[in-house]
């Protein structure tokens, strides 16, 4: 679980720094591909000679609420301002992340973010990499900021 | 940069000497089409010069034909190996991009691939990015592979 405080610390600055939100790390666990329901994800991927995916995961309502603190307007519905916010907010996680994993700033680099959104869907994990995921709580609900990483062999 | 000549000839050259498997487009998908009701996506995201996200989607059908086809057995439902087979056809459409576009000095490093998969989602990417989307036909029906992108 090596990676665990990495994404506690992104997880904690970007909201605190961006959202003005305290969010409470939960115990860090290894996600399965059960599916999500009613929520939406952002993913960025990792690339380089670290690979990896970022991704988080939020019920529909705590996306409405983060964008609406993130952006500073009220949103109501999942529309293109919820799904770019939630994609920008995979993109600052993992840009946090990319600076406590690779210090030098030469070994990863990020893609481009996207989000999925839908009533079911599953994001799977790759069996052949680590896969870690911690649990943040907020005003009773919980989201997820999970990374997978593949070290170069 | 000919984005659409490199996907086409990257996704071309694996279903003929990977998955064997014949598949024909007539190119980009033009303004007005949609793509076609989706059950699993296979996404890999690309950095260096430029950053994109590579994507093949099909419906769930397509998907256990390609991965059989692939892995040479019948596949019934969308497990762990369609999902797995999916992605790795992903990464390896996206390693021969990336080796296209490498041979015009133009650097790319390669994420590692996830498939998204359920009875319905949404995928979208950052508004201010472009995308280009090839259909391509098989004989069992049609696969899509997009690739989005911002150069700045």
């Amino acid at each position: 679980m090596e990676y665990a405080q990495p994404i506690i610390d992104a997880t904690q600055e970007i909201f605190s720094s961006m959202i003005m939100l305290d969010v409470v790390p939960g115990e860090p666990f290894e996600r399965g591909s059960e599916p999500l329901k009613n929520s939406i994800s952002g993913i960025i991927g990792l690339a380089g000679k670290s690979k990896g995916l970022l991704g988080i995961h939020l019920p529909n309502s705590m996306a409405l609420s983060i964008t609406t603190a993130f952006l500073g307007m009220e949103v109501e519905e999942i529309d293109e301002d919820v799904r770019d916010a939630i994609g920008e907010l995979a993109n600052m996680l993992a840009g946090s992340i990319k600076t406590a994993l690779d210090p030098k700033g030469s070994e990863i680099q990020l893609s481009m973010p996207s989000a999925i959104h839908g009533e079911e869907y599953s994001i799977d994990c790759l069996a052949n990499a680590i896969n870690i995921a911690v649990p943040f709580a907020l005003d009773g609900e919980t989201f997820l900021v999970e990374l997978q990483l593949r070290e170069e062999s | 940069m000919e984005f659409a000549k490199k996907i086409v000839d990257s996704t071309e050259e694996i279903f003929n000497t990977m998955i064997f498997m014949d598949i024909s487009t007539d190119g980009c998908m033009s303004e007005g089409q949609e793509i076609l009701f989706s059950n699993v996506s296979a996404m890999i995201g690309l950095s260096g010069n430029f950053t994109a996200m590579l994507s093949l989607h099909c419906s769930g059908y397509i998907a256990m034909e390609i991965a059989g086809a692939m892995l040479g057995m019948e596949l019934e439902e969308i497990d762990a190996d369609v999902k797995d087979a999916l992605g790795e056809i992903a990464n390896m459409i996206a390693g021969g991009i990336k080796e296209r576009f490498a041979s015009e000095d133009i650097k790319l490093e390669l994420a590692i691939p996830t498939t998204v998969s359920g009875k319905s989602y949404s995928i979208s990417s950052p508004t201010r990015s472009n995308r280009v989307i090839i259909p391509f036909d098989l004989v069992q029906g049609q696969f899509f592979v997009e690739m989005k992108y911002s150069l700045n």
